[in-house]
């Protein structure tokens, strides 16, 4: 244990003399005992190099200390955060609810103020989800898929209310089209996800969705009387057509790559 | 403290091997001198802490596969024993499984007897092949020499990623575009079979080896210059001419014989880089048996040259692999890759020249060393090659009965009498 602080304290001149050095070093000290148990278990018995293989582990502790307070303290501001969006939440929906029952009996539109509740409370959920998503993204690749569903959900949250806001206030607007941009909304954010996070397949998927958008953009235009039912379709080829001009795109960019022949098949 | 190391494509390739070898390669160094057993096991230990995937778990949990590390002890690990008959000892300790779920995957042996001493290693081939295993034995007698002679620290181990795609870092950003892009599905066709007994409950794993006196080495190297061959290709002439002979195929019959290529060819270095696998088949095939063993060789260099002209030798199929393992559950992915694999019947591997002074502990180098690759099951056979002091040793690891090592010995003979017909002895 001598030869580890010697060590870590040798090695961590000119860092900061503050807490969070004397945290690192703890936990530094903690582990190069840990291991040190470990391997001493295995059965090495010589000190020297017992305390060379330690330190051989931990190489560039100044490089470490780095990486490990910024982490430390992205730790303690989520924890913070944590505790603010506990909170948040439940003087969230305290507010909400004194909003709905001042705005119901200052208005006297109590068909249309629980919009208030149901617009709160999706809120909540998009809000929460976020954070659930940035997590899973953080997480191994097989659970991404689980984000993109949650993503879809919240997407297609934010679309029922919209769509229950306009048909609510509006009652004479033609509001189921809103669903449809919703599908939109959802395909075009996760292919935004699926490009940010580098999954696979994301080419793939997003030929497939630009079909379908076009459709949902045709059936949109043409429910608001911006293109005709009879004239507009050929937006539908729109996305059949952007699909064929990336793939002919991509073969002429991967050509070069794919045109290699051995010397003995040429 | 819980460790998680990654399965690389190359260890669950290995592991797919299993219904074709046992996966272990084979070490023995003879030495006359018996090394001190307490610095033996201090660089042993080091050397697994260094290299964790030698003290891991292979877990395969059907969806997904990983290296859980292990704790171990390292009597364990080392065997020290005092065997009445050593060579019967070392074929035992030699032919031995280790499981991909054992807490090692690696079992050392040092065999002593009238001062003189036998160094034995068996590792699993899912944590490295013959050319890293190879830099790691260098490493480890390095490191034994140099704590025993010098007091230094065992812990001169290379580490690094062990990531299949390291293979592409010696190449430019446009090579390897282009080798990521090999998707073409390379594979034995040939169906002729090395002439072993059918399988059967009671076969047993065995090594028979065969050596080759000095100035054969020699003699094959200038014949060899002579006919434009390198001393591998000679090698591998003399195995497809036994064979036709073994087997009784027509001489007008198609061979293919597969030989190992280590991929590090591509790489500029390996210094930073982990220990793991990096080697690949080179199918050799000729269009018949030729008139006589010289035709033979030229059918060899000429199926061989086609190889080393491509840039990219060895790695076609690799991208295939790698989105077989990545796209789905990994025990569905094995399915779908056995439907696209098919594992060479007859294959080659030369492990190359191993130098005296590079296995030397504390100043001994062995008197003689030996290496091999896995024990194979039947039908599938590995001729092994290693060169020791301008000594070749040919083996083969074959998990079979009385009838079989004789099959075997009767093929060594038949390589004896064609090498010598090539180097006029």
């Amino acid at each position: 244990m001598k030869d580890f602080i010697e060590y870590i304290e040798t090695s961590c001149t000119g860092l900061p003399d503050n807490h969070i050095t004397y945290l690192f070093k703890r936990h530094i000290l903690d582990e190069m005992t840990e291991r040190a148990n470990e391997v001493t278990h295995s059965g090495l018995r010589d000190e020297k190099v017992l305390a060379d293989l330690m330190a051989d582990e931990y190489p560039d502790l100044p490089v470490q200390y780095k990486v490990w307070s910024k982490e430390y303290k992205k730790k303690k501001l989520a924890k913070t955060m944590r505790l603010v969006m506990g909170l948040g939440g439940v003087i969230f929906f305290i507010l909400m609810f004194i909003t709905y029952f001042h705005v119901s009996r200052t208005t006297g539109a109590w068909d249309k103020t629980w919009l208030i509740i149901v617009g709160g409370i999706f809120a909540m959920i998009i809000f929460y989800t976020s954070f659930g998503i940035k997590r899973i993204c953080r997480m191994r690749r097989i659970f991404h898929p689980i984000a993109r569903v949650l993503l879809a959900a919240c997407v297609m949250l934010f679309t029922v209310f919209m769509f229950l806001f306009w048909l609510m206030m509006v009652p004479e607007l033609v509001v189921w089209p809103i669903l449809m941009g919703g599908i939109i909304l959802m395909l075009v954010a996760d292919t935004i996800f699926a490009y940010a996070t580098k999954q696979k397949f994301r080419t793939v998927t997003a030929m497939a969705f630009m079909p379908i958008v076009t459709t949902m953009l045709y059936i949109i235009l043409a429910a608001y009387d911006i293109v005709g039912w009879l004239t507009g379709w050929p937006i539908i080829l729109i996305g059949f057509l952007t699909d064929l001009l990336y793939i002919i795109f991509i073969v002429i960019n991967n050509a070069k790559y794919f045109m290699y022949k051995r010397e003995d098949e040429e | 403290m819980e460790r998680r190391l990654n399965a690389e494509l190359w260890d669950k390739m290995h592991y797919l091997f299993r219904d074709f070898n046992d996966r272990m390669v084979h070490v023995e160094f003879n030495y006359d001198f018996v090394p001190d057993i307490d610095a033996l096991k201090t660089v042993i230990i080091c050397a697994l802490e260094k290299v964790p995937v030698l003290h891991s778990k292979f877990v395969d949990t059907k969806l997904s596969t990983h290296w859980e590390v292990m704790p171990y002890d390292i009597d364990d690990v080392l065997t020290v024993a005092y065997p009445e008959n050593v060579s019967e000892a070392v074929e035992d300790f030699l032919t031995q499984y280790i499981a991909p779920d054992s807490h090692l995957q690696i079992k050392i042996a040092l065999f002593i007897k009238d001062g003189k001493s036998t160094l034995c290693m068996v590792e699993n081939h899912m944590c490295m092949d013959g050319g890293d295993l190879k830099y790691f034995l260098k490493a480890f007698c390095e490191n034994y020499s140099q704590y025993v002679m010098n007091g230094k620290s065992p812990i001169e181990f290379r580490t690094g990623s062990r990531a299949y795609n390291e293979v592409y870092s010696g190449f430019s950003q446009t090579e390897s575009n282009v080798a990521q892009r090999l998707f073409k599905n390379i594979n034995s066709k040939d169906k002729h079979k090395f002439p072993l007994s059918p399988n059967h409950i009671s076969d047993q794993s065995f090594i028979a080896r065969r050596k080759f006196s000095e100035d054969v080495l020699a003699m094959l190297k200038a014949k060899g210059k002579e006919m434009g061959a390198t001393v591998n290709e000679m090698l591998l002439a003399s195995y497809f001419y036994s064979v036709y002979e073994l087997a009784g195929f027509p001489a007008s019959d198609k061979l293919m014989i597969s030989s190992a290529i280590d991929l590090r060819r591509h790489m500029d270095s390996v210094e930073d880089k982990g220990f793991t696998n990096h080697t690949s088949w080179m199918q050799c095939a000729i269009p018949e048996r030729g008139r006589d063993i010289f035709e033979t060789v030229k059918y060899v260099v000429r199926s061989s040259n086609k190889f080393k002209k491509d840039k990219y030798m060895g790695l076609y199929g690799l991208p295939l692999l790698n989105l077989g393992y990545s796209i789905m559950p990994h025990a569905a992915s094995e399915e779908i890759i056995k439907i696209g694999y098919s594992n060479p019947y007859m294959a080659m591997s030369n492990i190359g020249i191993l130098k005296g002074t590079d296995f030397a502990l504390a100043g001994n180098e062995p008197t003689d060393a030996f290496m091999s690759g896995a024990v194979k099951y039947k039908p599938f056979v590995l001729l092994t090659a290693t060169t020791y002091k301008n000594v070749i040793t040919l083996s083969m690891c074959v998990r079979g009965n009385e009838k079989d090592k004789k099959i075997v010995e009767n093929f060594f003979d038949l390589m004896e009498k064609n090498m010598n017909t090539l180097i006029g002895k």
